[in-house]
């Protein structure tokens, strides 16, 4: 018998759906230790349901959103009939639906009068996972067993039994025991899921609950389908390029793609993307999924719709396998989620023609460094990932600058950076300076945003960095967008006490650095949009006055005169200047 | 004698009133946003009149004035603060700009960062730093500082900020430029942050001092014409502000920390909240009051509201200890809308007061949750503020139809119930929020109903949550006015040491303790409390598990810490957080950190006493005014159903739900799963129906 839809019920259906996965964050965030997790954000909650489609999900990083459903799909069929109430799995590899390794997801199988009914889960970043550099940032990585432990699902606890012997074996090859705290952390969120969803299907009843859930697919797909509909169609093709391989110098990849928009369908094909590289600058199939999900999300009139498996129907990917987007095993893989960067770039590049007044200028590509070394204080180890000199300008779009230190687009400024006094707390280290940096953002009507300097000092002996990352190599910084000037590149070099300077690639591991060694960082700024002699002089002006744009860039790039003395615009020369160029 | 509540909103000002006989009324005046102290001035002379009195004889016969204000709040909302400046460690100046680079909305590439407070020419930094255990690593350039504060002289500042690096651990340079600011700019208005807030978090501390600075003020100004006009008419009574942490203080000691009346328009409620609660013997409860635009929900236990230590206004970081009220947009003006899926939204949007929602008149032709509520019976058209303002039942009825009943193939009246249903749901997340956050089950906690639209919406938020027991006070409509005569003077101090436990220094912990507590007492002095029975000290300790990032504050008593030292606080710490988070890692023997230690320094107040009601009859038909067609969410249907006057219950009178309690300024809902009594404060009870028996047993003498 087919059920009669409520529409009504289906709304409430939802906003319980979304409580519970806010629950579930919750409880993750008041719980976990590890500042990746606590302070950086860096999970998804989601429930799912019996065929591991995405019901519902709270993602405080965009990155980690849209992946997990692919391995929970993959569940679904391993295990077949042998799930069960009260247990639990673990999973982090890429290969059969993982983001990066490092992403470790805990997933539960709900039951309700025996039946199935769903899996609550949470993906999180964990502060080691195994493999032979901490932090699982091995940029020498050629293949994914020297990455990190690879856990294809595997079950921690059956039928509500600890499986002691797996759970040993799991941690006993993972460096930090913090993360084995995490990891009860999100089996805590998850157990929260599987009571609130149990309550839920409860209440209403199965065949209920069910014909409801899917009357919600169908219309968050209908939704979605009317904001594609409203696109003009056409084939619009977009590229970017990734720099450096990790491995041979002077590489460049390009993402190719070719964006089909046709009535309420919109088709991605990266046909023609650079092959998979012999190193760790691989994005798993679940990262480049993710990736232009959230592209296009940002493409949308209204990008709060709800998050289930309705949002995807009407989009359609295709990632040739053994290419960059989606590398054949047993390729490395680490890299995968910042690959967004480019990919997303990519794809705004190619619905610039078609919504140009959504998509912005590319964003300042990610280039990071994890510290890693001995915190004599508290007599432990250390592995952090320097969030705050990371975090460079966003692309800007028509009518808007780009968000100042907004940092990757695959965070869309949900990832923080470091409070100064609680990062000299936690982490031998200490701050020289930390400042927006000058004449870094992308010239233009509406300009990038800012990116930010850092100069910051190792206390302990012993350190080493892996950097990980783009945005160095000359070409690779975030370009303008009809008529903007591009941001600034990345930097990073390492200061020696003696003097000695090291300028960092944009992948590698510097080992051995001694006390005193200071690191120096600039975070690049955010691609311009439009003439930047468009951009109103009064606002260059002030941002010359604020110390924000030099007066040589205002000349230069704008065509606005400051004069030197009172940092007031010059009017008349200011006009002549653009008029000139006008001509 | 009088004592008077004023609460002054945007849009209305209410004053509560008790006289010598403790017997309340209430007042309401038009909000005069250009200088709000007229608007209470012209409340002042309708109690007055009323009380048949002079303005004179009668301010001067007021011994007691609670004023909760948001002239500060609304200088932030409306960015019309002061021109400020900041003195900070060289390489630092934007971290208040920069905001962690934070983004709330993770897709919208259309959102802009706000405009900073201070804006970046008035951000200096001066060579000096210190290191996180206190210790100078960079001694402060005087030469370095002059200019900075010679350059800031000279550009007609109201206000300055200090805030250097760990501050917190050593005040030294902070003191030194506060010497030099106050020789140069002495009529500025001064904040040093480790004054304000001596607690690690350079963006917390440098957002917080700045906001201080930047309506210290206006606020200023505003209590000086206020004391003015109250001086004026011969008032010799105590004034005192309510804060954002539930307590209140003098005009005197918030003119140092103006920051601190930021959150304070709802803290009166909480307090209230539980004032009723404990007329029926309860020490925890959780109000909840929706106004026209949003919804505040807040957990008190051991019959004290909650606090947390930060919040955000207008996107700017506040970390000031404030009742932990959890707000939420939804409001009787919140609008509905179809998506372009088909479904039902309500809000985020809302109708506000003007033009309101559709029934109002006044040009809205969208259906709001108000909207609603009239078509679903839960208010009666002819009988809105008493009757004072009709409202258009037609007009709510043809917006709903065109908006929401017509897309959806829905009847009006069942387009109407799923408004009404997705809000109730939405407040019920809002609920389970702070309940989660706090580890309870919300259905050990009686529900306190309060705001114009909250009784219609606080039972059917009940059920959805399994409360048993909803609470509406008779003045439920000026609750926080209630509240602010029931709060004490409250004064919060935070100092930073950082330690793990298990290197952690007692007698350098009681120093700290200590201090704080003179500060207290000094403060307290100067508010009249000179009698030692009425002063209480509140210790406590923020900590955390050695690498997690959250802390936990863990109230002890200073005696047993004496005695037993920091095992003491281990073990506090330990079972608060098996408590809150379902686990502890006592015997994992992780390292625990203390990050601040805290005191809170109240200065108890004489309450007014909950005026007692003589026991009537059990039946309250002598109150039933008649019937009317309202819609029962359970049955998915319309039922004619018994309407009582709320003004004329009296304690003791009891009926079954479905019912609705019409008084003047509010409606209650009683759903049919419930029944309701009135106590002896007149507070209308509703409880669900199976406990019923001996929780009346409990209400009646």
């Amino acid at each position: 018998m087919t059920e009669s839809i409520d529409p009504i019920l289906v709304t409430v259906i939802q906003h319980r759906l979304k409580a519970i996965t806010e629950e579930m964050g919750l409880v993750m965030l008041r719980t976990a230790r590890s500042p990746i997790l606590s302070e950086a954000r860096d999970f998804v909650t989601g429930l799912y349901d019996a065929r591991g489609e995405l019901m519902e999900q709270t993602a405080y990083i965009p990155i980690l959103a849209f992946a997990v459903p692919l391995s929970i799909k993959y569940m679904v069929e391993y295990y077949g009939d042998e799930l069960y109430p009260g247990d639990v799995i673990i999973h982090n590899d890429p290969y059969t639906g993982g983001n990066q390794p490092a992403d470790v997801k805990i997933v539960r199988p709900i039951f309700v009068d025996g039946q199935l009914v769903g899996f609550s889960a949470i993906n999180g970043h964990q502060a080691d996972v195994g493999g032979a550099v901490a932090g699982a940032y091995n940029p020498g990585a050629t293949e994914i067993w020297q990455e990190s432990l690879r856990i294809t699902p595997v079950k921690l606890y059956e039928k509500g039994v600890k499986r002691r012997d797996v759970w040993d074996l799991i941690f006993g090859n993972i460096r930090f025991p913090i993360v084995e705290e995490d990891i009860q952390a999100a089996m805590g969120g998850c157990a929260v899921g599987e009571r609130e969803l149990i309550k839920l299907v409860e209440r209403h009843g199965h065949d209920r609950f069910r014909a409801h859930l899917e009357h919600l697919y169908d219309a968050t797909e209908q939704q979605m389908r009317a904001e594609i509909s409203a696109m003009p169609d056409g084939v619009y093709h977009g590229e970017s390029t990734a720099y450096y391989d990790g491995i041979n110098p002077g590489t460049e990849m390009d993402i190719k793609v070719a964006v089909t928009i046709a009535g309420d369908e919109i088709n991605f094909d990266f046909t023609g993307t650079a092959p998979q590289t012999p190193g760790f600058v691989n994005a798993p199939l679940g990262s480049s999924m993710t990736s232009v999900i959230l592209s296009l999300l940002m493409c949308l009139k209204d990008p709060d719709l709800p998050q289930n498996e309705g949002m995807s129907r009407p989009i359609k990917m295709h990632m040739p396998l053994g290419s960059m987007v989606n590398p054949e095993f047993p390729a490395a893989s680490t890299f995968g989620n910042h690959l967004s960067d480019q990919i997303s770039a990519a794809i705004f590049n190619a619905m610039a023609d078609a919504v140009p007044d959504r998509v912005t200028a590319p964003w300042n590509p990610l280039f990071a460094i994890a510290a890693i070394g001995f915190n004599e204080r508290i007599n432990q180890p250390f592995v952090d990932i320097l969030f705050n000199g990371l975090k460079g300008g966003g692309g800007a779009m028509q009518g808007v600058n780009g968000y100042d230190h907004i940092g990757l687009i695959a965070c869309g400024g949900g990832l923080l950076a470091q409070d100064p006094e609680m990062f000299e707390m936690k982490d031998p280290l200490f701050i020289h300076s930390f400042e927006y940096k000058a004449d870094s953002a992308g010239a233009g009507q509406w300009r990038g945003g800012l990116g930010v300097e850092m100069k910051m000092e190792f206390l302990g002996d012993g350190n080493m960095i892996s950097a990980f990352g783009d945005g160095i190599d000359p070409g690779s910084e975030a370009g303008g967008l009809n008529g903007g000037g591009a941001g600034t590149l990345n930097q990073g070099e390492l200061l020696y006490a003696d003097g000695n300077t090291h300028v960092c690639a944009s992948k590698e591991m510097v080992v051995g650095i001694p006390k005193g060694t200071v690191w120096h960082q600039i975070a690049g700024g955010g691609g311009g949009y439009g003439d930047p002699f468009k951009r109103p002089a009064e606002e260059v002006a002030r941002e010359v006055f604020y110390g924000l744009i030099s007066p040589q860039a205002a000349e230069g790039d704008y065509g606005v005169v400051v004069d030197p003395e009172s940092m007031a615009l010059d009017g008349p020369k200011t006009e002549a200047l653009r008029a000139s160029h006008a001509g | 004698m009088f004592r008077i509540g004023v609460d002054v909103g945007g849009t209305f000002t209410d004053f509560l009133l008790f006289d010598g006989q403790g017997e309340a009324s209430v007042f309401k005046t038009p909000s005069t946003p250009a200088d709000p102290s007229i608007g209470v001035l012209n409340g002042f002379r309708q109690m007055a009149d009323k009380a048949g009195l002079s303005l004179e004889d009668f301010t001067a016969q007021v011994e007691l004035i609670v004023h909760g204000t948001t002239v500060a709040t609304n200088a932030v909302l409306t960015s019309s603060g002061v021109k400020t400046g900041l003195i900070t460690t060289e390489g630092f100046r934007d971290i208040l700009e920069m905001r962690r680079g934070f983004r709330e909305k993770a897709y919208d590439n259309k959102l802009t960062p706000p405009e900073p407070l201070i804006p970046r020419n008035l951000r200096l930094g001066v060579k000096e730093r210190i290191t996180i255990d206190g210790e100078i690593d960079i001694a402060l350039d005087e030469q370095s500082l002059n200019e900075a504060i010679d350059s800031l002289a000279q550009e007609n500042l109201e206000s300055v900020v200090v805030c250097f690096m760990h501050s917190y651990a050593n005040m030294a340079h902070e003191q030194a430029a506060k010497r030099i600011i106050e020789e140069k700019m002495p009529d500025a208005f001064l904040t040093i942050s480790s004054e304000l807030l001596p607690q690690a978090r350079l963006y917390e501390r440098v957002s917080t001092a700045a906001l201080n600075c930047y309506v210290g003020p206006v606020l200023r100004k505003y209590l000086s014409f206020l004391s003015a006009a109250l001086d004026e008419n011969g008032f010799a009574g105590v004034l005192l502000i309510m804060q954002s942490n539930g307590g209140v203080a003098t005009p005197q000691s918030m003119a140092q920390t103006p920051v601190m009346t930021l959150l304070s328009g709802p803290a009166g409620g909480p307090v209230a909240g539980i004032s009723f609660a404990k007329v029926q013997g309860h020490n925890q409860c959780i109000t909840i009051d929706m106004g026209g635009t949003s919804f505040d929900a807040a957990l008190i236990q051991n019959g004290e509201p909650l606090l947390r230590s930060e919040g955000w206004i207008n996107r700017q970081r506040l970390a000031l200890p404030m009742l932990d009220i959890h707000t939420i947009g939804s409001g009787g003006g919140s609008i509905g809308w179809i998506d372009d899926g088909g479904l039902l939204r309500m809000g985020p949007e809302s109708a506000g007061a003007d033009p309101g929602p559709a029934c109002y008149g006044k040009g809205g032709d969208r259906p709001t949750c108000t909207d609603a509520n009239l078509v679903l019976g839960y208010l009666n058209p002819d009988y809105f503020l008493g009757g004072d303002m009709g409202l258009n039942l037609e007009a709510a009825r043809n917006a709903i139809e065109k908006h929401i009943a017509t897309p959806m193939g829905l009847s009006i009246e069942a387009a109407a119930a799923g408004m009404s249903n997705i809000m109730n749901v939405d407040m019920a997340a809002g609920l389970r929020e702070i309940s989660v956050r706090r580890g309870v089950d919300p259905r050990e906690y009686p529900l306190i109903v309060a705001g114009g639209a909250g009784p219609i919406h606080g039972a059917m938020i009940a059920l959805e949550m399994e409360i048993p027991l909803v609470l509406v006070p008779r003045d439920s409509s000026i609750f926080c006015a209630g509240g602010m005569l029931r709060s004490d003077l409250k004064h919060s101090y935070v100092r930073t040491y950082y330690a793990l436990t298990s290197r952690a220094d007692q007698a350098l912990m009681l120093n700290y303790l200590d201090d704080m507590e003179a500060e207290g007492r000094r403060v307290l002095k100067g508010e009249k409390v000179d009698d030692e029975s009425r002063l209480r000290m509140i210790h406590a300790a923020d900590i955390r598990y050695l690498g997690q990032h959250n802390e936990i504050t863990v109230d002890f008593d200073l005696a047993d810490f004496k005695q037993r030292g920091v095992e003491l606080l281990g073990e506090l710490f330990h079972a608060a957080h098996d408590r809150l988070y379902g686990y502890s890692l006592k015997d994992s023997g992780t390292e625990m950190e203390i990050v601040n230690l805290r005191l809170t320094a109240l200065g108890i107040t004489q309450k007014p006493d909950v005026a007692k009601m003589a026991l009537g009859e059990a039946d309250a038909s002598a109150s039933l005014k008649g019937s009317r067609q309202v819609y029962i969410p359970g049955e998915q249907a319309f039922s004619d159903i018994p309407v009582y006057d709320g003004d004329t219950l009296v304690y003791g009178n009891r009926a079954s739900g479905p019912a609705i309690i019409e008084q003047v300024t509010t409606t209650t809902f009683v759903p049919p799963e419930y029944d309701f009594i009135v106590d002896t404060a007149g507070t209308f009870s509703l409880y669900l129906r199976q406990s019923g028996d001996n929780y009346v047993k409990k209400i009646l003498p």
